[in-house]
């Protein structure tokens, strides 16, 4: 039992502005009274529920292999060193599995999503996660690449591809799905791309990205996933792909879908030497869908790791650049494409991707619609988030870093005319409410009776550099307090969210031999065992609608 | 003066990075003799396991079969550590200054990614000399390291600038990925000297195995050899570039890259 | 490095039409591999199967793989890397002096040859085995395959994978950069993670005699390790984890049966393509399995002193100029 007193709430959710008042926790939830238990003095403190990660990359193959990638980065990233109770590990961009719950908990974050998992390999990602203390998760699973689907998509069999779309998330023991260039990452097992939107995937007819972006959104629908189709649009990182992803939102025909990272997918101009932001006009489209929402995935100056399941644009990022390069196709489903790099102030076009990913915070006038993320580690390490959210909270700040870009990158970009700051109202909603209620996670991102007590008290007054959010005082995870004065205090296990789709089991009898046709190891290993999955927490989905 | 005798023979490698000029410059005797080091998993004092004598000095002596010590010398930037005796792993990686002397040999790693000061083992050096450790983009950027013995594989592996120079033959991959500098291999080499380069100089006064990917291109007297063998003849190594003695085959490398390496290879009349 | 370009075993099944075998003998070292994965299947986009598929033995010797070979290319021991740079060089269309190729076992000709197919192929696949990794130049000759593979995609499909030994090593490489951050050649010695191979590998440690204990699980270096190294092994308290008393055993100080992983005991293996698969027991044994035996070394050491990290073990990044 513990009661948090003294401090100033933000609870967006339950429309708790900066109010002092007590929070109450008791049996793992937060309750309107307690008695007896701990009192946490949170004077001069601000209390918010803890941070929900909308996308990141922590788990499983793809993060795995650029942990072996990079030797040189593992041994000038921050060591965690044993102790009685604690597991060693070593920070960084790749962080190692004990090392990540415990680099996202001393930060106040208490959920994270895992944005990619092939299902051949789910079974490594559950493991990986097992092993990620503290924190609380969801997983998505890559389904646009899907070779047994889009067929199915090809020939226009919907209700057997909904059904098979449920069976796969059910194997896979996951929470959601992601889809990573639409046909694109099939098309680069032959080494090509799918760019286009209206034209047919390669090894395909009729398909298209389009087709495929509207038809897995319906069917995501029809299962009643409780978070959209998670979507990394077509023609990622390119200058001008402003034109696909508005042709992309159309093509959703006003069906739900979550669009992640959206900076890289904001850039307007015809070439690298006309590269400009085109956040603007992403975000007037994206506030005339209002089936959308989308997290920033901004990008910080200094070192990133690009971790993406998109092949093609990876290998051009390795001729680009010279920088070594990771790619793994996974048979009939996917793949990953892994490149180190480093954004710098002085390069223009990186000067012009940090303008974006604020502009898109900034300019979108609905806090519960844009969320807070780097899509780490693509735009840089989530622990520092709170660098973004200086950005947004210090307009004076944010103009004079403008003011340091080199000229060339200050015409192409808007963010130094904005004068909006944020509230830490509204660093509630994208860090946290809006996270949550977009994942569907309806105890998550908030402090009302019943939720789960995640909670994290800050200092009211900014560090040394001028930033909240770095030092949390404590932390609190599932009413136990895991943090203090910025230490790891206590380690407790998280648990994984899945959805239990409504599907026809028949689809077994369909799925069995087509899979034994083209894939590589027996079908009966190919779903990932109930046991495998740490404190799963299953939602069962109600029937197709 | 600081004096550190090696008590005993040391039963695992030990790893003492607290034995530079750097650390030891401004501490008092007993100060000395409580830093750490780590024998195995576990900490000790420096005195558990060397007699000290002296404090407070840039110059720092080390006597005794060092063998099995690692890190000495790590990023020193100032001062004079001589080892009378040999050396483990690591001796003056990512050093910046000041001077390394050995009287036997060393471990592998000896000066990996140092960028600047100079290091003079009398001895045999291991591998990876000047080299960059596993995943790093460069090896040593500048400094000087002269070895009067042998040396092992991937001498120079991606070093960027600097010099190394050594006496006795060296085995394969010497100059591995270089980027630039200069290395001078006054015995020779065995298999794949030049290995992916870049750019850089390798010096070789015997003949050597070539890769097919390096071309003759021409034989002559480089300017630039007299001022190497200037150089390495204050440190004890000559290095002929009088066109009476002889001339520089020069080949051009690595094709596989491409890079636009050399080695020079020594042809006397 | 260039980096590693790879795939599961499914897409070289469903879409190969070129495949090399590089210093390894899958017909009886991974015996299944061309029934399974590469040869002899009919994939999604290779649907006559052998066919529709050429295959290309590089190695020192004609081992049974070559009969199943379209090409054998004999290459003189210890010679791969000068191979492999080569075949990098033309790939690139670059100069290479003929008479130091021939000193490979190999002409101009023929690797010219290679790369053409090479490059004019829909999907190729490098496989390299341990004859490529284990030789001279090691991980530079592995490091080679890599570059090779990575530059070829410049211009069609092409990925590489190495051909795995026994005893689930991909598992192992698998979960130790999970916890560990590294694949092998760890030292935790001084409270973290740290990676050097030839410093913190197996048998450089048993060879120089670095360690003062041994725990053995999986493996047989008393069979395999130079010489120094046994001697070492019997020198150290040295603890060895086996179903059958092996080599290592009869030096060791302790031997401990165990069930036999796959068998009689469960768990999880990582296929060479990093695909986790479950092994279902057949068996029942009489003795713990691996995990049984170490759960309980591990309480008996727990009711020891705990050992945590001292400070000041840290070796700091020491910051270098730009």
């Amino acid at each position: 039992m513990l009661r948090i007193t003294g401090g100033t709430i933000y609870d967006p959710a339950n429309g708790v502005d900066g109010v002092v008042r007590d929070v109450c926790i008791a049996a793992g939830k937060v309750v309107a009274d307690v008695e007896g238990g701990r009192t946490i003095d949170a004077t001069g403190t601000i209390v918010l529920p803890g941070g929900v990660d909308v996308h990141t990359h922590v788990a499983g193959g793809a993060l795995n292999f650029a942990r072996g990638l990079m030797p040189e980065k593992q041994r000038v990233a921050r060591k965690f060193l044993r102790t009685a109770d604690r597991r060693g590990g070593l920070g960084g961009l790749t962080p190692t599995t004990f090392a990540t719950g415990y680099l996202y908990a001393g930060m106040g974050w208490t959920t994270v999503n895992e944005a990619a998992v092939p299902v051949l390999s789910a079974k490594h990602t559950h493991e990986e996660l097992r092993d990620t203390p503290i924190v609380d998760k969801s997983c998505l699973l890559l389904l646009a690449n899907n070779e047994i689907l889009l067929d199915l998509l090809e020939a226009g069999e919907v209700e057997r591809a909904r059904d098979v779309v449920g069976w796969l998330l059910w194997a896979a023991k996951v929470y959601g799905v992601k889809a990573v260039n639409p046909g694109g990452v099939a098309a680069w097992k032959w080494g090509k791309n799918a760019s286009v939107m209206h034209e047919p995937v390669e090894g395909y007819e009729k398909l298209t990205p389009a087709m495929i972006v509207s038809g897995l959104a319906r069917l995501v629908d029809e299962l009643g996933l409780p978070h959209p189709m998670h979507l990394h649009c077509n023609n990622l990182g390119n200058p001008g792909n402003v034109a696909t992803t508005i042709e992309t939102m159309q093509a959703l025909e006003g069906r739900r879908a979550h669009l992640a990272h959206l900076q890289f997918h904001a850039y307007g101009g015809e070439n690298w030497s006309t590269m400009r932001s085109g956040a603007a006009e992403i975000v007037e489209a994206f506030e005339r869908h209002p089936n959308l929402t989308a997290d920033a995935g901004a990008v910080l100056f200094g070192d990133a790791v690009t971790v993406t399941a998109d092949g093609p644009w990876q290998h051009m990022l390795h001729q680009l650049t010279g920088h070594k390069w990771g790619n793994l196709d996974v048979e009939n489903e996917t793949g990953c494409g892994i490149v180190p790099y480093v954004y710098r102030d002085r390069h223009v076009v990186n000067a012009v991707q940090w303008a974006v990913g604020l502009e898109l915070l900034l300019l979108t006038k609905d806090p519960w619609r844009m969320f807070l993320t780097t899509d780490h580690p693509n735009g840089g390490g989530f622990w520092r988030y709170p660098e973004i959210i200086q950005l947004l909270m210090d307009a004076e700040f944010r103009r004079a870093q403008v003011r340091r870009l080199p000229e060339a990158a200050q015409s192409r970009i808007v963010l130094g005319e904005i004068d909006r700051e944020y509230s830490v109202y509204e660093v509630a909603i994208i860090t946290a409410a809006g996270p949550a209620r977009a994942l569907g996670l309806t105890r998550k991102g908030h402090l009302g009776v019943g939720a789960d007590a995640d909670v994290a008290i800050y200092p009211s007054k900014p560090d040394a550099d001028g930033r909240l959010f770095t030092y949390p005082r404590y932390v609190v995870k599932g009413g136990e307090i895991v943090v203090e004065e910025g230490e790891i205090r206590q380690v407790v296990d998280g648990r994984e969210y899945v959805v239990r789709p409504a599907f026809d089991a028949a689809i077994e009898e369909y799925l069995r031999p087509v899979f034994q046709k083209l894939y590589t190891i027996s079908f009966d290993n190919y779903a990932v065992e109930p046991e495998r999955v740490r404190d799963a927490e299953i939602r069962d989905l109600p029937e197709p609608s | 003066m600081i004096r550190l005798v090696l008590r005993e023979p040391l039963p695992v490698p030990l790893e003492a990075e607290v034995l530079s000029p750097d650390v030891m410059a401004t501490l008092a005797h007993d100060a000395i003799r409580a830093l750490p080091v780590f024998l195995g998993k576990h900490r000790r004092r420096v005195d558990d396991c060397f007699r000290v004598e002296g404090e407070k000095s840039d110059e720092v002596t080390i006597e005794g079969d060092a063998s099995r010590v690692k890190w000495i010398g790590r990023g020193m930037s100032r001062g004079r550590l001589t080892i009378a005796g040999n050396a483990g792993m690591h001796l003056g990686a990512y050093m910046s200054g000041g001077a390394i002397e050995v009287s036997g040999d060393t471990g592998d790693w000896l000066g990996a990614e140092m960028s600047g000061g100079l290091i003079r083992v009398r001895g045999n050096a291991g591998g990876q000399v000047g080299a960059a450790y596993r995943g790093s983009p460069k090896g040593m950027t500048d400094g000087t390291i002269v070895i009067d013995g042998t040396a092992g594989l991937e001498v120079g592996m991606r070093m960027k600038r600097g010099t190394i120079a050594v006496g006795g033959q060296v085995r394969d991959f010497a100059g591995l990925q270089m980027l630039g500098g200069t290395i001078v291999l006054r015995a020779g080499a065995e298999l794949r000297t030049g290995a992916w380069m870049m750019r850089g100089t390798i010096v070789s006064l015997e003949p050597i195995p070539m890769l097919p990917t390096f071309a003759p291109a021409a034989e002559y007297n480089p300017t630039f050899m007299r001022l190497v063998a200037r150089h390495l003849s204050r440190l004890g190594h000559r290095v002929p570039a009088a066109e009476a003695e002889g001339a520089y085959l020069r080949y051009t490398g690595d094709a596989a890259v491409p890079g636009k390496g050399e080695i020079l290879v020594w042809r006397p009349r | 490095m260039g980096g590693k370009v790879t795939c599961t075993l499914g897409e070289v099944k469903n879409r190969a039409d070129f495949i090399v075998y590089w210093g390894g003998n899958p017909a009886e070292c991974h015996p299944r591999h061309f029934t399974k994965y590469t040869l002899t299947q009919k994939g999604r986009f290779v649907p006559n199967g052998r066919k529709g598929r050429t295959m290309v033995l590089v190695d020192i010797r004609e081992t049974p793989s070559a009969r199943a070979a379209d090409i054998f290319l004999q290459v003189r021991p210890g010679r791969d890397f000068e191979v492999a740079t080569t075949l990098r060089a033309l790939v690139k269309g670059q100069r290479v002096d003929e008479a130091t190729v021939a000193e490979t076992g190999l002409t101009l000709a023929q690797l010219q040859d290679l790369v053409d197919r090479m490059k004019g192929a829909r999907f190729g696949v490098i496989f390299f085995g341990m004859g490529l990794s284990m030789t001279r130049g090691k991980h530079m000759n592995s490091g080679a395959i890599l570059t090779l593979t990575a530059e070829l995609n410049a211009f069609t499909k092409f990925v590489c994978m190495p051909m795995r030994g026994h005893g689930n090593v991909t598992g192992a490489d698998v979960v130790l950069r999970w916890t560990t951050g590294y694949p092998f050649g760890i030292d935790l010695s001084r409270g973290y993670s740290r990676f050097n191979p030839g410093e913190f590998s197996t048998v450089d440690l048993l060879v120089r005699g670095d360690n003062d204990a041994a725990l053995i699980l999986g493996a047989d270096p008393g069979a395999t390790m130079p010489q120094p190294g046994i001697e070492h092994l019997a020198r150290i308290p040295t603890i060895v984890l086996d179903p059958k008393v092996t080599h290592t055993s009869r030096l060791a100080r302790v031997h401990v049966t165990t069930a036999a992983t796959g068998i009689s005991a469960g768990g999880t293996a990582y296929r060479m393509d990093e695909i986790p698969l479950p092994l279902r027991p057949a068996l029942v044994s009489p003795y713990p399995t691996d995990e049984e035996v170490i759960r309980r070394i591990r309480e008996a050491v727990a009711r020891k002193p705990a050992w945590v990290p001292e400070p000041g073990g840290l070796l700091e990044p020491v910051a270098r100029p730009v």
